[in-house]
């Protein structure tokens, strides 16, 4: 076991070299709602600020729910993926912010998600919603500019 | 608890995956599921079918997602002058795939002026189709419905909506009564194909289907019509059109929804004049005349039948029960026009 780990660890810092030093390979795509996405959508949120304190809340409710809570743990540094989802929901949202993290297929690629917990994420951003003040139909803006990402997401 | 720990061999994580899956599997079966989003699944038709209070919708009824199955079932309690209807039934959605349903229909028909010519045929010895004061009507409705391709949530970047194809296999236990109201068949089936999208930006759900039937009031007065103006079976008719229907909801918050439906219906009992003992009302306008009824013959003409409208309010606190209170304008219902009322729905979810 002690190999591995080791051999775990070296694996996981040339990884992560390798996404600090090439972040251009890293790129997630903006998807493109039908409808579009209004101009205000990051403002209603109360900005980079309210967009982090959203993601916050978003992953506090992830851990509360058993059906989920456990695929993020696993994943670890829940820090880094509160900094990296801030990026990327101001960036779907149309804030002109530089997403660093892995694309969405590369990141659950072998995670095997189902329908039933990708709903359970999205039940969980409602949540945060209502618990950050933030109205209902600007969720729904989030929701619409996060949606297309469940045809990678979901693989089982 | 294996999942618990974070920093495990690669190849453990399978394994802790599937202790976890077993884990929560021991709550429910295996095939369990109720994933699905709320109100995502639709309410519960008075034909059975998951949809929105009359219309069916391409979604599959249910929480379940496609991992699973998930069962329902449905009350409704409908109060218009020509009519009270109570609706019991059951659904089950399987892998968001295909939905199975039943609904059983008991109502009460209150149509006066049929109920004047029922207590004078009786007074005078003829038997009739319907009894005074008491004109019951029952039907069961069995259904399915496929999902063929979309999703009418998540594919927010397309307008590709979600499509479904569905069938009803109505069976009106009234014969005498439907055939008094001068229908057809007592029994039909229908088949529909719904399309559904939820438009995220604008928080609402629009659905169209289109529905292949001979229906009058949804099968509850019979389908097609007969033209018999003698004692004999004369001409009838039941042949199938396309009809539309439309629901359109908005959501006002995740758990509550407002929106209205649109019912096309068909004509074919238009003029007709309700019939007692296979005669047609004019045939004894002589007999009612004699006796100073003579005016009734005309109020037994039964009116073109009304599309349905209806404005509706849906709520649900959680998954496992939701209400829906709606105002309904059905129109003309045989010989009773006007036919404005209340709606109450629950839905209870498995």
């Amino acid at each position: 076991m002690k190999v591995s780990k080791a051999k775990l660890a070296i694996a996981a810092g040339t990884a992560l070299m390798i996404a600090s030093l090439q972040p251009a390979f890293a790129a997630e795509q903006k998807t493109k709602p039908i409808l579009g996405i209004p101009s205000s959508a990051v403002a209603s949120f109360g900005g980079e600020y309210g967009v982090h304190n959203w993601v916050e809340s978003l992953f506090y409710y992830i851990m509360l729910d058993n059906r989920i809570n456990y695929i993020f743990k696993e994943f670890g540094n829940v820090e880094r993926q509160i900094a990296l989802n801030t990026q990327l929901e101001q960036m779907v949202l149309g804030a002109k912010v530089e997403y660093q993290g892995a694309s969405m297929s590369a990141a659950h690629a072998d995670l095997g998600i189902t329908m039933t917990q990708f709903n359970a994420v999205v039940e969980a951003a409602y949540n945060a919603c209502e618990r950050n003040q933030i109205p209902y139909y600007s969720c729904n803006h989030l929701i619409a500019a996060l949606a297309p990402f469940t045809r990678v997401i979901v693989t089982k | 608890m294996n999942r618990a720990h974070t920093n495990k061999w690669r190849g453990l994580r399978g394994v802790a995956l599937l202790l976890a899956g077993l884990a929560s599997g021991a709550a429910h079966a295996d095939w369990y599921n109720n994933g699905k989003v709320l109100l995502t699944g639709g309410v519960f038709t008075v034909d059975g079918a998951g949809g929105g209070g009359a219309v069916p919708w391409a979604t599959i009824s249910g929480y379940e997602t496609r991992d699973g199955i998930n069962a329902s079932a449905g009350f409704t309690y409908v109060n218009v002058p020509a009519l009270q209807d109570s609706v019991f039934g059951v659904n089950i959605g399987f892998y968001d795939r295909l939905e199975l349903s039943y609904a059983s229909h008991k109502l009460s028909l209150n149509l006066s002026n049929l109920d004047t010519v029922a207590l004078l045929l009786n007074t005078l010895g003829i038997g009739g189709g319907t009894d005074p004061w008491n004109s019951t009507l029952q039907m069961d409705v069995f259904g399915a419905k496929l999902r063929l391709f979309g999703d009418a949530v998540y594919t927010s970047d397309s307008w590709i909506p979600q499509v479904s194809i569905g069938g009803l296999y109505k069976k009106n236990h009234s014969e005498a009564l439907v055939h008094t109201l001068g229908a057809d068949k007592t029994k039909d089936w229908e088949a529909y194909i719904a399309a559904t999208k939820i438009f995220f930006p604008i928080s609402t759900l629009v659905n169209v289907a289109a529905r292949y039937t001979a229906a009058n009031e949804i099968g509850l007065t019979g389908f097609g019509s007969c033209d018999s103006r003698l004692l004999t079976q004369g001409d009838c008719d039941s042949k199938k059109e396309v009809r539309w229907e439309v629901s359109i909801a908005h959501l006002v918050a995740k758990n509550t929804a407002i929106g209205a439906e649109w019912q096309q219906h068909g004509n074919n009992l238009d003029g007709k004049s309700v019939k007692v003992a296979g005669l047609d009302l004019t045939s004894i306008t002589d007999i009612l005349g004699s006796i100073g009824l003579g005016g009734l013959s005309n109020t037994l003409q039964q009116k073109k039948e009304g599309d349905w409208y209806d404005i509706f309010m849906a709520y649900a606190p959680n998954k496992n029960i939701s209400f829906v209170v709606a105002y309904l304008m059905l129109g003309n219902i045989s010989v009773s026009q006007d036919n404005n009322g209340f709606y109450f729905s629950t839905h209870l979810t498995f």
